[in-house]
């Protein structure tokens, strides 16, 4: 399978999508088994896309807009005037994210026929699965701008129905909504910054934009503007400040949909599109500062807020963001090698504490860390991932967390201003405290609640295969990047080189450097052991100690309330205003008014009409003389 | 095209004349026999809308396809050789409103059948305001052009006054008073083209290539933009849609809201951009202010609807702003957007229509807050909800965003901050359409309405032909675009590729 027929990769899950939502009702097990055999396919000839790709590129052979491109016109109007083609279009970085997303949504599929067993709307569950990743690998095949925003919009609105999946909890409903409509007003940007693109080069070809860019075709102004607008988007998408709010309570979804979409594939969509665009932005130098800042901001705005958060999940959102923040960190670098590796890593990792989470809320149905504890008695399996998860996530050498965290924090000394390298450091360390404290909380301690601890069990092995997968990945996903590591997997050009090919140097190991990454993080987890690894009473010594401070990380800095605020009384306040404008105004003075002032016109009109003969003759007697006393004037 | 397929086109309005004509004849407590009437006409329209659009070919010269001429009335009075003619021809514009009839007769149809009161007298009307609506689409004489227009408008007001609901005296008066007001201008407009015209003949093809004074073009288009446009729901004479959708039927807010404000579009484009492009191009700043103030005006007001007619009401007056923006942009694909905006509106709103009727119909309710956790109850209804919703609010793939795309680009060629607002109203109408989802379909689902059912397999039918129609354009757009752009392009002066 070669890299021209990428597009398959979209028509299986699509053909499964329609399968599956159409028959779920009359299919034996409501079709899953469909879905699981259309993403194994997906995973296998994702894979003979990749080692296709490589062997081009280790030949020399890659040429940007290349043979590596499929092309049809979806709309044309006089030959080019306005063209929108479907193409797709594979490089590096399509490569990874077709690992990435192929490998979890394999894994995610698998073990959600043991997590979703006997739920109402099984086999829906399973059709919106198949819908995201058929969008989710349109986006990362695109070769066109349009293209991705068709599909950016595809993940979203699976992520809509996925997330509103339980949609008798209110709580439920309304998260779908949050992030329908916060996710909508990054995409407002994202157009914006499409159409204005192509308002200057008059194509929505990613590589013809690029070339354009690089040549200097486009107002330098005008570049930037477009290019915040496009970023607009993928601050939305990916979560980050000041549009990060959803995520959180994007959590109320199914625990392995939190895994694929809101951890490993549709919430990096923002730092695939940077990373896709990066030639363009290292034309305007501004918005890649914006890029940086917005990285730094939520990574570290994110890391405060995992501290108190006490749903396990929405610790792990916490998390995600603050990871996101880090990769964003590095595309503001510029180092896109550097972005897609973490993404990389992250994508395995946080996928695995998605799903232990998952087999501990399966276990126990309770998610509050203040009801667990003790875990680790009762579900060894998912106890050891789930650590295993964790260290790679605090970046403990030799995880892979460790490589990619490691080469951003290094990218940010050597390219950054000191502030924006310590914040980051200290960021890191933060993650660390936080993942020790969920394990710990989780699995360690005192049962809290002893019904959700003799409920508990080890998940089924439908659960824990995918758990050990992912937890091997987490473990090598990082090594991959050496030259040795790649050519031993049957990638003769090595993945390192193909992944880091648009850095001026390639992945650099700084053993001094690499020493203390993995000592802060040591730090970190020391510290969240030596506070929370006591009784359970420590556990809440946060509230004691700064109480405003937990109150503010609790309520996430209020950002939230703001939110509400504003919608309940600037948005809605206007919409009363106008509804008053289009009630007073327009139809009760307007249309009711002038039928009113017809009718009482001719209420008025009515008494000349009196039907007595005198006053007739004086009417006519009146006309007469102004006639006459017209004329003579006249002569 | 030849001239067999003129004969076609004469027979889409002449069928459903021919059936009102017939459903006279039938006895009213014959159900079955009306519903065999009708549900047969229907189909027959539906077919032959189709197999019309199919058949209009884009790449030829010949703007309009199919022509076939009857004289009328010629060289008396006024009129010289040709004067009225019974002529009908179509071109790519056409076309596509020709379709989004079709669909829209046939899913309006299929969902009235459940009407009780009066059946027959009901179905009569719908077919004469039918036949005028597919006739004004297809006619190129003037004045048969405005004799069909003014046959659509005129069954509306007893259509809502017999069969409607909530205020509908109210409703079917405003909307009477304001679309006859309204017509004065076009009718006004249309004596002052043929007199400037002198050519002694309605025959349009002859009017296109006329000469007009500039003077005159800038004074009578804004009339033919008034005129028609209050039909398309222009703000801010928009006010009729709201209320008399709320008061309408469901089928006669389908056709009307899907159909019959086309019409208004439909008009400005033939009479105004076509006729008098050099008024247009004067005139199109102001349809782009009116257009984006209008598709703005509305969706905010929508925010505030608990009702979900009139919320319907004001996403239409929203939508159909976008269309007179997309006209006012002056270049193909702004106005290519326009025209496949009407098609993508028709359909939607139908489908709205359709089914926010099927869910009165047994609750008689239609406040919001009354309802949550409806998907429990009625599932299937709830997935064409949400699928109308998606098209409504620009998704990927559904027919919304294929027009809004078009006009979007064409609002940035001419005014990049009219583009950013349009794309802003986008969000705004996700707002409003994604809170009223979790508001009545999610959440714990009320047991006082336990006793609702499913929609019928009609009104399944119905709104499976209307959602396959929004897919179409949604995923396959160039059928429509190839023939629209074509004939844009070719047949108003002035426009910018």
């Amino acid at each position: 399978m070669s890299m021209e027929q990428a597009g398959v990769l979209i028509i299986i899950p699509a053909a499964a999508f329609v399968l599956v939502a159409l028959f779920h009702k009359v299919l034996p097990r409501q079709g899953d088994w469909i879905v699981v055999l259309a993403l194994a396919a997906v995973v296998a000839i994702g894979m003979l896309v990749v080692v296709d790709f490589q062997r081009v590129w280790e030949h020399g052979e890659f040429v940007p807009h290349g043979a590596n491109r499929f092309a049809f016109d979806w709309v044309n109007i006089h030959q080019g005037v306005f063209q929108i083609e479907f193409s797709t279009y594979v490089d590096s970085i399509t490569a990874v994210m077709i690992v990435v997303v192929s490998i979890v949504a394999l894994m995610v599929a698998v073990y959600s026929v043991g997590y979703m067993h006997g739920e109402a709307r099984y086999g829906w569950y399973f059709a919106a699965l198949s819908l995201f990743v058929t969008a989710m690998l349109t986006l990362v095949l695109a070769g066109n701008l349009l293209m991705v925003y068709f599909a950016w919009e595809g993940v979203g609105v699976a992520s809509f129905l996925l997330i509103g999946f339980y949609w008798e909890r209110q709580s439920a409903a309304e998260a779908a909504k949050k992030a329908f409509i916060t996710t909508r007003i990054g995409d407002v940007g994202l157009l914006i910054g499409i159409v204005l693109l192509w308002r200057a080069s008059g194509t929505f070809d990613i590589q013809e934009i690029i070339k354009i860019a690089q040549a200097g075709g486009f107002d330098h102004t005008y570049l930037t503007v477009s290019m915040l607008f496009l970023f607009l988007g993928a601050v939305g998408k990916s979560a980050q400040f000041p549009l990060h709010v959803w995520l959180p309570d994007a959590m109320e979804g199914p625990t392995p949909v939190s895994a694929l979409i809101h951890a490993a594939t549709m919430v990096v969509a923002g730092v695939y599109l940077v990373a896709r665009m990066m030639p363009v932005f290292n034309e305007v130098p501004i918005a890649r500062e914006v890029v940086l800042y917005t990285g730094l901001v939520t990574a570290v705005m994110a890391a405060t807020m995992g501290l108190v958060a006490t749903d396990i999940k929405r610790v792990l959102a916490f998390s995600t963001v603050s990871q996101l923040g880090f990769m964003f960190v590095a595309l503001g670098l510029g180092a896109v090698g550097i972005a897609m590796f973490h993404l990389f890593t992250h994508a395995f990792f946080k996928a695995l504490l998605f799903l232990g989470s998952g087999s501990v809320i399966h276990a126990t149905h309770q998610q509050e860390v203040g009801y667990l504890g003790g875990l680790r008695k009762k579900m060894p399996i998912t106890t050891v991932t789930f650590i295993i998860g964790s260290l790679a996530l605090a970046g403990v050498m030799p995880l892979a967390g460790f490589w990619s965290k490691d080469e951003i924090l290094h990218a940010t000394m050597e390219h950054a201003p000191l502030t924006v390298f310590l914040l980051l450091a200290g960021s890191a360390m933060l993650t660390a405290i936080y993942s020790t404290r969920l394990v710990l909380l989780t699995f360690f301690g005192e049962p809290k609640d002893q019904h959700a601890y003799d409920h508990a069990h080890e998940s089924p092995w439908l659960m824990s295969v995918p758990l050990l997968i992912l937890a091997t990945l987490a473990t090598v996903s990082g090594f991959v990047v050496f030259h040795g590591v790649g050519t031993a997997l049957g990638f003769p050009g090595g993945i390192g080189e193909v992944i880091f090919e648009h850095e001026p140097e390639v992945f650099h190991f700084n053993a001094m450097f690499a020493a203390g990454a993995v000592g802060s993080s040591l730090v970190g987890i020391a510290i969240g052991y030596i506070y929370w690894g006591g009784t359970a009473e420590r556990a809440t010594r946060a509230l004691s100690w700064a109480p405003e401070l937990h109150q503010l990380l609790l309520r996430r800095y209020y950002i939230d309330e703001m939110y509400q605020a504003i919608i309940d009384r600037v948005i809605l306040g206007l919409a009363s205003v106008v509804s008053t404008f289009e009630k007073r105004v327009v139809n009760e003075s307007g249309i009711d008014g002038g039928a009113q002032l017809i009718n009482w016109f001719g209420y008025r009109l009515k008494f000349l009409q009196t039907g007595k003969i005198p006053n007739y003759a004086l009417a006519m007697a009146i006309g007469v003389i102004t006639l006459a006393v017209l004329a003579f004037r006249s002569e | 095209m030849s001239a067999s397929e003129g004969y076609l086109m004469v027979s889409l309005f002449a069928i459903p004349l021919g059936t009102a004509l017939l459903l006279m004849l039938v006895p009213s407590r014959e159900r079955g026999a009306i519903m065999a009437v009708t549900g047969l006409s229907s189909l027959v329209l539906f077919i032959l809308s189709v197999y019309l659009f199919a058949r209009y070919d884009y790449t030829s010269q010949e703007q309009f396809q199919g022509v076939v001429a009857w004289d009328w009335l010629q060289n008396v009075g006024f009129l010289g050789d040709h004067g009225i003619q019974l002529k009908v021809g179509m071109d790519g514009i056409s076309a596509a409103m020709v379709l989004l009839t079709g669909i829209i007769t046939l899913a309006g149809t299929w969902v009235s059948w459940k009407i009780q009161h009066r059946t027959k007298d009901f179905f009569i009307l719908l077919y004469v305001l039918i036949a005028g609506v597919y006739g004004t689409f297809v006619m190129l004489d003037l004045f048969f052009f405005f004799l069909l227009y003014e046959t659509a408008l005129l069954p509306m007001y007893l259509l809502i006054a017999v069969w409607g609901s909530t205020r509908k005296e109210y409703g079917a008066m405003k909307l009477m008073m304001m679309l006859v007001a309204a017509s004065i201008l076009i009718f006004t407009a249309v004596f002052a083209i043929f007199t400037e015209a002198n050519l002694g003949t309605f025959d349009m093809t002859k009017l296109f290539g006329a000469h007009y004074d500039p003077r005159m073009q800038k004074i009578f288009f804004p009339m033919i933009a008034l005129g028609c446009g209050t039909l398309g729901g222009m703000w801010p004479f928009h006010s009729w849609s709201p209320d008399g959708h709320a008061a309408a039927p469901t089928a006669v807010s389908m056709l009307h809201a899907g159909v019959l404000m086309k019409l208004g579009a439909f008009g400005i484009i033939r009479l105004g951009f076509q006729i008098l492009p050099e008024g247009a191009a004067f005139w199109a700043p102001g349809l782009i202010t009116v257009g984006i103030t209008a598709a703005l005006y509305g969706a905010i007001s929508a925010l505030r609807q608990t009702d979900m007619k009139l919320m319907s009401g004001f996403s239409s007056v929203s939508h159909m702003g976008y269309v007179f923006m997309g006209l006012g942009t002056l270049n193909v694909v702004g106005m290519t957007g326009s025209v496949l905006q009407m098609f993508a509106h028709g359909v939607m709103t139908a489908l709205f229509f359709l089914l926010i009727g099927g869910m009165y119909d047994q609750s008689h309710n239609r406040d919001l807050p009354n309802f949550s956790g409806m998907a429990k109850q009625m599932p299937i209804w709830t997935i064409f909800f949400v699928l109308g919703g998606l098209a409504s609010l620009g998704l990927p793939g559904l027919s919304g965003f294929v027009a809004e795309l078009h006009i979007f680009v064409g609002a940035f060629r001419v005014y990049p901050v009219v583009g950013g607002l349009a794309v802003l109203t986008a969000a705004i109408t996700a707002t409003y359409l994604v809170r009223m989802f979790a508001q009545a379909f999610f959440g714990e689902f009320n047991p006082r309405w336990n006793a609702l059912r499913d929609i019928t397999w009609t009104e399944r039918a119905g709104a499976g032909v209307l959602a396959l129609s929004m897919l179409a354009l949604g995923l396959w757009p160039s059928p429509w675009v190839d023939r629209i752009a074509n004939t844009l392009a070719r047949s108003i002066p002035g426009v910018s590729l």
